[in-house]
């Protein structure tokens, strides 16, 4: 019989589930975060059992769990960080990718990978939100316009303004200047998915750049950053064919799976 | 901290890293002997020693907030600084007859500014360390210690003669010498003192009198001997970085399964892992010689870089290091710099290396054992 294996990604926004059979995603499910981490995985990985039409959590043969919550679920045989399962899920939706960068809530990473899907060496953010999603979510704030209003491509002014603060707190500032200035929003907007991209930029070149170069993690799906980035690396970047903010899920079941093998 | 180490000796070395006063200062004090501040380990405790003066290292020990010392500083200096400085405007460092600043980086220098308008020390003094690292810098720093011996024997009435610096120098060579032995103890297999502790003993010997720590030191590698650590493992790490005084950070990193066996860092085996050379007929040149050039460097020294990497690769290779991570203090600009080039250059070795900023005091715990978790599975992953 298949085995069923479940990962889940407590994050510090969201949570997100993966239930996988034969190699095959047969479930998936993403929730707002919850105060208690415990509370998000079991709801999240419930509801990603429910639509693999499996009767519950004690289905599962094996369960790796991820992301800042990983020490706090129960269900879960072990924990492993969200680097490596962030490596593992990009490189089983695209097998080319080489270089992943991960914009979550909290925390932005570039990891580069092998072609097994191994992390070989990763960079991520200390001690500062700038360029998370906490940082989108201020400057949205700022803008009244919505995270959505910041992903849209038809928001991306070709004259971005120049935003110089990389801190969330002075580059929120320095967006109401420009806001009350009379600044047009596209080219706000424009602006600050040119500050995150260049912060994501310093990050790939210290990694050092290989291609295929994939997006993953919440902000991934901001098209407004995709594409700023895409310029400044001057490369590619294709979407994934699954959804990106499940990756490091994905990548938790995948090595579930591996554990479940024995 | 917690410790398998059944030792009277461990446990007083625990404690006086725990704190700014421990039981030993304490008595010391009560004697009524003397206790110089110094910043930065290429200020020469032996002179201190020679006048009978107890060195001790400045820390921040046990701060948890800057509220006083940030009126003076920028919330972008460097965290060691204001913590340190903040302890002193708390009281903390009431005890000392005197302080030697240095400028070892400008923020830890612009103590010495702050010091003297806001704090009654005795006998404040700041040296002038060369940047370069040849003989006219090794003249230089000569000539910037026979100033301080002068500065010492006015204010304390002693008399510094080359016969007690070089005593004190002896003294501090059989300490640097037992230090290095702790130190080969984890080459082992199962070394039988972990990285953490380890940090304990060195901290330790920057806090209480010489004498003292020497035959505790003594006192515990002999409860070491044939001691067997844990094996349980997951990788043999290496640190490297400054400024680091907190035995708790290392002890994260082991939790999670990190064995630290080697460092190249300020308050580990650059204090001591070569000597002082005793045969130079001028005591106060083998100082200067060994703090400017000879003791292994530090990314304030120009152009010295090929010598760092050169020493990092030999302790790398001789304690059988996998994996090594270069912590920095957050701002610090010589580390930023030197751990990129270290990165690059491991790279070469295929050494993985992992750079990490932090707070003078622990904070964001679960960034740090996320990203140290992620390397010990990158390093899992190159066996598998």
């Amino acid at each position: 019989m298949a085995r069923i294996v479940g990962g889940v990604d407590v994050g510090s926004a969201t949570g997100k589930a993966v239930v996988m059979a034969d190699g095959e995603i047969i479930g998936s499910h993403l929730i707002g975060a919850t105060p208690r981490p415990q509370e998000t995985a079991r709801l999240v990985m419930e509801g990603a059992i429910e639509r693999a039409g499996l009767p519950g959590i004690d289905r599962l043969d094996h369960v790796v769990c991820t992301g800042y919550g990983r020490l706090k679920v129960p269900f879960a045989q072990e924990n492993v960080s969200e680097i490596s399962c962030h490596a593992r899920g990009a490189h089983w939706m695209a097998p080319s990718t080489r270089t992943v960068v991960d914009i979550g809530g909290q925390d932005c990473k570039v990891i580069s990978i092998s072609d097994k899907g191994t992390v070989l060496n990763f960079a991520m953010n200390d001690r500062c939100a700038a360029g998370t999603g906490r940082f989108f979510e201020a400057m949205a704030r700022a803008l009244c316009c919505g995270l959505e209003g910041i992903s849209a491509l038809e928001n991306q002014s070709e004259e971005p303004c120049v935003i110089s603060n990389q801190c969330s707190v002075f580059a929120e500032s320095e967006v109401v200047t420009l806001v009350n200035e009379g600044v047009e929003l596209p080219r706000i907007i424009a602006g600050i998915n040119a500050s995150v991209a260049s912060r994501l930029t310093s990050m790939v070149r210290r990694v050092g750049l290989v291609k295929e170069l994939v997006l993953t993690g919440g902000c991934s799906k901001n098209q407004g950053l995709a594409r700023a980035l895409a310029a400044k690396l001057e490369i590619a970047i294709e979407d994934l064919p699954e959804d990106p903010q499940i990756a490091g899920a994905v990548g938790a079941a995948l090595i579930a799976a591996e554990k479940a093998r024995g | 901290m917690e410790t398998e180490i059944r030792s009277e000796a461990f446990r007083k070395f625990a404690e006086a890293a725990a704190g700014i006063m421990n039981p030993e200062l304490r008595s010391w004090k009560e004697e009524g002997r003397g206790v110089v501040g110094f910043f930065c380990s290429t200020v020469p405790e032996e002179l201190f020693i020679a006048a009978g003066l107890l060195p001790f290292r400045m820390r921040g020990t046990g701060s948890t907030s800057t509220e006083l010392s940030d009126a003076y500083f920028s919330p972008i200096n460097c965290s060691f600084p204001r913590h340190a400085f903040n302890q002193a405007l708390r009281g903390e460092y009431d005890f000392l007859d005197g302080l030697v600043c240095i400028n070892s980086c400008d923020h830890v220098r612009r103590i010495y500014d702050n010091w003297i308008r806001a704090l009654k020390t005795p006998f404040v003094q700041v040296m002038s360390l060369p940047r370069k690292v040849g003989e006219p810098q090794i003249d230089w720093y000569t000539d910037e210690l026979k100033i301080l011996r002068g500065q010492l024997e006015e204010h304390f009435g002693v008399r510094l003669t080359d016969e007690r610096i070089r005593e004190a120098i002896q003294l501090q060579n059989r300490i640097r010498g037992l230090q290095k032995q702790l130190y080969l103890l984890r080459k082992a297999e199962r070394p039988p003192i972990t990285g953490a502790e380890t940090l304990a003993v060195m901290v330790a010997g920057t806090a209480m009198p010489k004498q003292r720590y020497q035959e505790l030191l003594t006192e515990l590698l002999a409860e070491l001997e044939g001691r067997r650590g844990s094996r349980d493992y997951r990788a043999r790490l290496m640190i490297l970085g400054g400024e680091l005084d907190d035995p708790a950070y290392l002890e994260i990193i082991e939790q999670q399964g990190g064995l630290i066996v080697t460092d190249s860092s300020c308050f580990g085996s650059r204090l001591m892992w070569r000597p002082v050379d005793e045969a130079e007929p001028d005591p106060i040149r083998a100082l200067a010689r060994y703090y400017v050039r000879d003791r292994p460097s530090c990314p304030r020294m120009y152009g010295d870089q090929p010598r760092r990497i050169a020493f990092t690769r030999e302790m790398a290779r001789e304690f059988r290091v996998e994996g090594i991570i270069g912590e920095r203090l957050l701002f610090c600009d010589q580390w930023v710099v030197e751990n990129y080039m270290t990165g690059l250059d491991l790279e070469e070795d295929g050494i993985p290396f992992l750079a990490l900023d932090r707070e003078y005091v622990l904070s964001g715990e679960g960034q740090l054992r996320t990203r140290i978790q992620a390397f010990l599975e990158q390093l899992e992953a190159r066996e598998g």
